[in-house]
């Protein structure tokens, strides 16, 4: 294993293409995870916020919030549920916004809330917002009166929010009221009535499973509520984004593992001799081995810490629009990914070391 | 196979010496590609067939080496089915309707979704110089019972007769009055087949169905291209509450010689409040489709980087490995020319090879993707064969390179040939 070592510490170059080749797929892994990471949060982010256990939807919005309306007098039976503790009112309208100072306008989600949320505090006085920073990118600022839609109603900016967006359009939280009165103002056809909203979230005692099958009982198949990761999911290509980007990161770390396994095995054909040598003085299979896995280890080790230090670059240069967000544990995934295809690559050699004979040490070359 | 002969043993050693074979084997028996071969090969100098007998003996190398570069072409290949498939299935129903032109409310930041224009825009957009009509166009998506069950709905309602009727008509005929539609194709699994109708939920009345129309979905859910009124109707249906109905968008066709480009900056620039693009224009601005796009061409050029520096890192180190055998086979007469031919013909075949077990996962993927429409086109195929083919060719140059250094007096004098 000590030799593996010093091989890599004297001899730095005879490894610097695999791991110049393992850096790129380093990259292309976390960009194409941060990039999932990024169309998921900033599809999701206004649904993960909230602390509900259960989202209760009309039953025949087919988990769509735009197309949700729930009553009233639907409400009221919710609440009465037992073990509802917290029933609060939420409404998405997507729309834009003129900023002032600012030629184009920005696509929002106008989000009207009553109760606040992780990160979001209670709601805002009538006419007022918490504003997502992705919004600052449009240009944006606090203190600053936004005209909503066609209508051009006036929603002053009060503070900002983090990670609350929704189907990659800046959230903009604002009260019931407000987002009534704004929504059915800019587009009449979406027109709320007094006291509905899209979508109740519930929190209660008992499994989200449980409180989400009392409540569409009692409210006689007028709903349909769903656990947070549900309702989470059912948001338009959500699912479909994320298993498609799964498979092509799943593929990319098998085309490293083949990568390393051709590397090392051709480097280990090279060492025929030199193991034939070490063996024959005495060094196991086992130790051989164990210098080849160290060394592929180590130079995943390296292209890791480049490849994420080029994906942090190259994301800092990559134009606004494209939605890559980087997180500690998308890192974390990557590097123990490509840890895996690191051992699983090299474990292509271990035929080839096993099947070495000491005694071709003696008196032939290689 | 008396001029190749395998002398490995057990060990994979050559032995020397060796009494089967010509007096050019017991002379130079070497090593080639991590096999014996015996040197009368080298007689034969133009036996091109060398490159492939290697590939036959070192297979796990080169399978691994194919594998690889047959899932990377693979993932590309995907991808670009993947971006092409995903842009029909969000816009298809933009691309393939009849109005060259269509004018958005000017805050509508170029989504139809999010758009909408005051009714008299209409009969405003009518009147600018160059435009042969101009009809409302309402979009919406709607939960719809189709089948007995419930499924998402997109409707585009248009002045029957006018702009904004389907062009991709495979089945059926075009609506001809209200309440008949025409549905993209794809989702007969759902109940939205020719002759079949479906309801707007809650309560809305039957639409029939009376043709099909071959990639005309938008925001990849099933669309039916309706009579504007049609659109009203289910407007009010899905909300009770909702205002009067305005156009999502005015389509526009334009007068059989006028340009759509300079027919959409006269109507911006002369009707109050409106943004008109050009078909295409309306497309690229699409939500979601330039961002979609960027992403995917970062990922694909990051991919078209790594095949070849798989190839080309692969090839370098395997004629680093045979330099001894290289330099024997200069010694005994080959010329470089040779050599590189030998090894260009298996850049070639792994790269073909690769191409082929791509092309097979594809067809597989394909299956299991059908709904996001992924299809495999033989012309993608071809192109992206010819770039990695390309790109995996000049890769090679270093490994040329290093054959062309080879010195054959090495073989006499470097004792590193023959020990």
């Amino acid at each position: 294993m000590k030799l593996a070592l010093r091989e890599l510490r004297r001899r730095p170059s005879r490894f610097a293409v695999a791991a110049g080749v393992l850096t790129l797929i380093v990259v292309l892994l976390s960009f194409l995870g941060g990039l999932l990471d990024g169309l998921f949060l900033g599809s999701t982010g206004a649904l993960s916020a909230q602390r509900a256990d259960v989202f209760v939807y009309s039953a025949n919005s087919r988990d769509s919030f735009l197309r949700s309306r729930i009553e009233p007098d639907v409400r009221a039976e919710v609440a009465a549920v037992e073990g509802v503790d917290t029933v609060g009112g939420l409404g998405i309208g997507l729309l834009t916004a003129a900023v002032p100072g600012q030629q184009d306008p920005a696509d929002v989600a106008l989000i009207g809330f009553e109760q606040p949320a992780t990160g979001i505090p209670a709601p805002p006085p009538d006419g007022q917002a918490f504003a997502d920073r992705r919004l600052e990118t449009a240009g944006v600022r606090v203190g600053q009166t936004l005209e909503i839609g066609r209508s051009r109603t006036p929603i002053r900016v009060v503070g900002w929010v983090r990670d609350s967006n929704y189907l990659l359009q800046g959230g903009l939280w604002v009260n019931a009221d407000t987002w009534r009165a704004t929504v059915s103002a800019a587009r009449p056809d979406l027109r709320v009535a007094d006291g509905v909203m899209q979508v109740l979230v519930v929190s209660g005692s008992g499994t989200p499973a449980s409180l989400a099958e009392r409540i569409d009982a009692a409210t006689a198949g007028a709903t349909r509520s769903l656990s947070r990761d549900d309702a989470i999911l059912s948001i338009p290509g959500t699912k479909e984004q994320r298993s498609t980007f799964l498979q092509i990161i799943f593929t990319t770390l098998a085309v490293a593992a083949m990568v390393i396994g051709l590397f090392f095995s051709l480097l280990t054909l090279e060492r025929t001799g030199l193991y034939g040598v070490l063996k024959a003085l005495g060094s196991s299979s086992r130790q051989l081995f164990g210098g080849v896995v160290a060394q592929a280890v180590l130079v995943t080790v390296v292209a890791l810490v480049i490849g994420e230090i080029l994906t942090i670059g190259l994301t800092a240069i990559a134009p606004s629009s494209i939605p890559i967000e980087l997180t500690a544990s998308r890192s974390a995934f990557v590097a123990v990914g490509m840890l895996a295809a690191s051992v699983a690559g090299s474990v292509v050699s271990l035929r080839r070391v096993v099947r070495i004979d000491p005694a071709s040490a003696i008196g032939t070359s290689s | 196979m008396t001029d190749t002969d395998d002398l490995t043993d057990d060990t994979g050693v050559c032995r020397r010496g060796s009494t089967t074979s010509a007096s050019a084997v017991r002379r130079f028996g070497a090593r080639y590609g991590g096999r014996c071969i015996s040197a009368s090969v080298v007689e034969r100098k133009e036996d091109v067939f060398l490159a492939i007998r290697e590939l036959a003996r070192a297979k796990l190398r080169f399978i691994l080496l194919g594998g690889a570069i047959g899932l990377l072409v693979f993932l590309i290949l995907f991808q670009q089915a993947l971006l092409g498939g995903l842009i029909t299935q969000f816009i298809g129903a933009l691309r393939n309707q009849s109005a060259t032109v269509l004018v958005y409310g000017s805050d509508a930041r170029r989504n139809l979704e999010g758009s909408r224009v005051d009714p008299s825009t209409v009969d405003a957009v009518r009147a600018v110089d160059g435009v042969a009509d101009a009809g409302p166009l309402g979009q919406g998506t709607f939960t719809a019972r189709a089948d007995g069950a419930l499924a998402d709905a997109t409707l585009l309602g248009y002045r029957l007769g006018g702009p904004g009727r389907p062009t991709s008509l495979n089945a059926g005929r075009l609506p001809e009055t209200d309440f008949e539609a025409v549905v993209s194709d794809g989702d007969s699994s759902k109940g939205f087949t020719l002759g079949r109708s479906v309801t707007i939920e809650p309560d809305g009345r039957a639409i029939r169905i009376v043709g099909v129309a071959t990639d005309a979905r938008y925001s990849a859910t099933p669309t039916l291209f309706v009579s504007y009124a049609t659109y009203e109707a289910a407007r009010t249906t899905a909300n009770p509450d909702a205002g009067p109905i305005t156009p999502s968008a005015v389509a526009v066709t334009v007068d059989a010689d006028g340009d759509p480009g300079a027919v959409a900056g006269r109507i911006t620039a002369q009707v109050p409040g409106t943004e008109a693009l050009t078909r295409d224009e309306a497309i690229s601005s699409s939500p979601g489709v330039s961002s979609v796009q960027q992403s995917f061409y970062v990922i694909l050029g990051l991919f078209y980087i790594v095949v070849p520096l798989v190839a080309g890192l692969f090839f370098l180190i395997i004629t680093f490995q045979k330099a001894d055998t290289l330099t024997l086979l200069r010694a005994l007469g080959a010329r470089p020319s040779m050599l590189i031919r030998n090894l260009l013909a298996q850049v070639v075949v792994v790269v073909l090879g690769g191409v082929v077990l791509a092309t097979a996962l594809l067809a597989g993927a394909a299956q299991g993707t059908k709904s996001i429409g992924v299809k495999v086109d033989p012309t993608a195929i071809g192109v992206t064969t010819a770039v990695v083919l390309g790109l995996a060719l000049i890769s090679s140059l270093a490994a040329i390179r290093r054959v062309l250094a080879i010195d054959p007096l090495r073989a006499v004098t470097g004792k590193d040939v023959l020990g």
